[in-house]
């Protein structure tokens, strides 16, 4: 479209230059040939009046020895009028024929003033002073003659050339006219043009926008080019976008649904799973049951114990706990957690060596504990559910090393003032494929895993306002890395 | 010769005196008040429009230089050049060397400057001439011959041939002749000997020599039979009761033209080198000739009969 609208100024521009040139160049030439028949005019008239100076001075002529003669510095002033007017029409351009014609009037003319010259110094007798004005009034009615005759050529070409002038200026008003008219016309041809392929567009796009907001998402642009098409693409891919997030959303909401009747189911199914276990234990414990029955009884009681674990961590995910809120230092809350998980980490990791601070091993390999704790101040939080966060972190990293590593744990004052915590593990890491799953509930790489431990973490870590993000560390192995707000008493960030 | 000598000398004291003589007619009109254009006569020494056109640049150029108005007047006659300083307010003029001689004896006009040609000379001689093929060549010849002078105020075109007559002892050249008459210029002269309209002329070299240049022909066909001794070239003259220091100026930059410019390039197209220096003495050979033919210049009557 931003093609189609600079082709449409170019051609507005040239159609509006041209016909600015066009209007220009023929005012022009009107003003021009009026000026060449204003100057021809002119000629006409000095001509006239150069035929009019020299019949003057044929008149002086006459009049010498005459009672009416002219004073001698008459004379010569009419003379030399007479011969500035023929200097005068040198001064015009001519074509060559004219140019011969002048040259031949001036030398002519030049011819006349020596002669009249002569006449107006010589003292001589009668019959010798009548044959020289004699002969100056020869010359003078010889230009007369010559001048008459240009006059006539001149009239008749000034006729020609004033015929033709205003058929020419006649013509370009015409031309003018019809441009008057043609332009406006022009004009809304292509304005409408244009107006029509701007408009269009715009109101298909708008009613697909209408239809989106009716509901029809599987409704699409079709039919649009250039920069309109691509609106309609992007406009195509937003429906495309907008009808998966619906589905996404009618499916969470299903999800929520289905989450609150299986915590209900949880919660109603706790309590005689608690009696049966009970009972398990009871009878498991009768003397006259055999020990193979026992054997049996006891895998019972295991089994219900891991439902019992799993509906706990079901309905806290589904039904979490309020926080309460204590102020307490992180740092000391990861020392304590790194304790107890150092302390328990045999039954955690289903036995093998003992892990120990600095020094660790799990799984039969070492696991090494780095620690790089920050001056952070204090903060309002949940430390329970803190460091049930920390905790898992800590297994996760466990889980991750079966062969040993390193445990990095490292606390600072990040921007914004957040706390920022990093736990870091060196095993094989998250598949880049999976890692933007971790956070999602029942999520998990492990054989006997709930998928439940991360999603509740993140459902912590955001009930205190906070985030958490896992990515992969260069070297090899994950980091988790949480940032939590820091808040005074009264819960406000401080 | 030695006789000659002392009568040119002799002449040269006259002229002088002049000035101061009882014979000088009444003074010319009083003097103009200032801011005035300066009216300067042109003798019609060649066509009288090619005069005009030969001076007027001149006379721009003075007046832009100076300051001085200057405006030309042409003359019909050479003779008229002292009516006018009586009767129509005359301030100066450029003289011919026996005009001036008359001017400065009829109303004592005073000399500034004359040009120099551009063959170096600041002096012109009278020649006097016929054709070719007329067989004229002696004063004898001349005899029932038309002859044409160009002004009885002209050295060159009137004295020159007086003193020839006087010379070869022709008291009266009116009866001599055919038929004597005035043409009025020099150029017209020399054409109308050329042309046959007349058998004998007299003008000036200058002029002669002017004129041969773009007609070849004149040299060719015509041929001199008499020379005067030099002359002044025509000069500036002024009244004398100009201002002082118009007088001054006037002269000042006529003298130092060749060194301006603009002064060379109205000087080539004047036709002169530059301007020089011309005092009263310039003219005693006038004087002399005037006095070989027993011409009274200051009772001498110019006017063509």
């Amino acid at each position: 479209m931003k093609r189609k609208i600079l082709i449409g100024l170019v051609i507005y521009t040239v159609v509006f230059l041209a016909a600015g040139m066009y209007v220009i160049h023929t005012i022009r030439t009107a003003t021009l040939n009026l000026d060449r028949l204003i100057t021809l005019h002119q000629v006409e008239i000095l001509r006239e009046h150069y035929l009019l100076e020299i019949k003057r001075v044929q008149s002086d002529l006459t009049l010498i020895d005459t009672p009416y003669e002219r004073s001698f510095d008459t004379v010569v002033t009419h003379i030399m009028s007479m011969g500035k007017i023929i200097d005068a029409c040198f001064r015009c351009h001519h074509s060559p024929r004219g140019t011969e014609r002048l040259i031949a009037l001036k030398r002519q003319t030049e011819k006349y003033k020596d002669a009249l010259s002569r006449v107006l110094t010589i003292r001589a007798n009668a019959a010798r002073l009548a044959e020289e004005e004699d002969a100056a009034f020869r010359i003078g009615e010889e230009l007369i003659a010559q001048v008459q005759t240009v006059i006539a050529f001149t009239t008749s070409r000034l006729a020609e050339n004033t015929q033709k002038a205003m058929k020419d200026i006649g013509r370009t008003k015409y031309y003018l006219y019809g441009l008057l008219a043609l332009g406006p016309l022009v004009s809304a041809v292509l304005g409408f043009v244009f107006i029509t392929g701007l408009t269009r567009p715009v109101n298909v796009l708008l009613e697909s926008i209408r239809k989106l907001e009716g509901g029809d998402l599987d409704h699409r642009v079709a039919g649009l080019k250039d920069e309109f098409g691509e609106l309609a693409a992007s406009f195509n891919v937003m429906a495309g976008s907008l009808k998966e997030q619906m589905h996404k959303m009618q499916r969470a909401e299903e999800l929520a649904v289905v989450g609150e009747l299986a915590a209900g189911l949880a919660h109603e199914v706790k309590n005689p799973m608690a009696g049966i276990k009970v009972a398990m234990s009871v009878l498991s414990e009768e003397p006259y049951f055999p020990p193979e029955d026992k054997a049996v009884l006891q895998k019972v009681i295991d089994e219900i114990t891991r439902l019992e674990g799993l509906m706990k961590s079901f309905l806290n995910f589904a039904r979490p706990q309020r926080p309460q809120l204590e102020l307490f230092n992180v740092n000391q809350m990861l020392n304590t957690t790194l304790t107890f998980y150092l302390k328990h980490h045999a039954i955690i990791a289903g036995g093998g060596d003992k892990a120990g601070e600095g020094d660790k091993a799990g799984g039969g390999d070492k696991i090494r504990i780095r620690k790089d704790f920050q001056d952070i101040p204090l903060t309002l939080a949940d430390p329970t559910q803190l460091q049930q966060v920390f905790l898992n972190l800590f297994l996760n990293a466990l889980h991750a090393m079966p062969a040993g590593g390193e445990l990095g744990i490292r606390t600072s004052l990040g921007d914004g003032g957040m706390i920022r915590i990093e736990i870091s593990d060196t095993g094989s890491g998250i598949r880049e494929d999976l890692i933007d799953n971790v956070f999602q509930p029942f999520f998990t790489t492990k054989p006997k895993g709930t998928g439940l431990g991360l999603a509740i973490s993140r459902q912590l870590i955001e009930q205190h306002e906070g985030t958490i993000r896992v990515a992969n560390r260069p070297g090899g192995g994950a980091v988790f890395t949480i940032l939590l707000p820091v808040k005074g008493e009264g819960g406000t960030a401080a | 010769m030695f006789r000659r000598t002392i009568a040119l000398v002799a002449c040269a004291l006259c002229l002088l005196l002049l000035p101061g003589c009882s014979q000088k007619e009444p003074p010319a009109p009083a003097k103009k008040p200032p801011g005035m254009k300066l009216q300067i006569g042109l003798l019609p020494e060649q066509n009288i429009f090619k005069q005009i056109e030969r001076y007027e640049p001149l006379m721009a150029y003075l007046g832009k230089k100076t300051g001085v108005g200057c405006e030309l007047k042409i003359l019909s006659r050479y003779g008229n050049i002292v009516d006018n300083f009586r009767s129509s307010g005359l301030d100066g003029a450029f003289f011919g060397s026996f005009t001036y001689a008359l001017a400065h004896a009829k109303v004592g006009v005073e000399v500034l400057a004359r040009p120099v040609a551009l063959d170096n000379t600041s002096t012109y001689h009278g020649l006097i001439f016929v054709r070719k093929d007329s067989r004229i060549r002696t004063a004898r010849d001349m005899k029932g011959k038309r002859f044409a002078f160009v002004d009885k105020a002209t050295t060159a075109g009137y004295l020159l041939p007086l003193e020839y007559f006087h010379d070869h002892g022709i008291s009266n050249y009116r009866e001599y002749l055919k038929e004597a008459y005035f043409a009025g210029t020099h150029e017209d002269v020399i054409y109308d000997v050329f042309n046959r309209k007349a058998d004998i002329g007299a003008a000036k070299n200058t002029v002669f020599q002017r004129l041969a240049k773009t007609d070849p022909r004149i040299g060719k066909e015509l041929v001199v039979l008499e020379k005067s001794p030099e002359v002044p070239e025509n000069a500036l003259a002024l009244r004398g009761d100009i201002d002082e220091s118009v007088r001054g100026r006037l002269k000042e930059t006529l003298l130092k033209m060749d060194m301006d410019p603009d002064g060379k390039k109205v000087l080539e197209r004047f036709g002169a080198l530059k301007f020089i220096e011309t005092t009263n003495q310039d003219y005693g050979v006038v004087l002399k000739y005037a006095a070989d033919i027993h011409l009274d210049l200051a009772s001498y009557d110019y006017k063509n009969d």
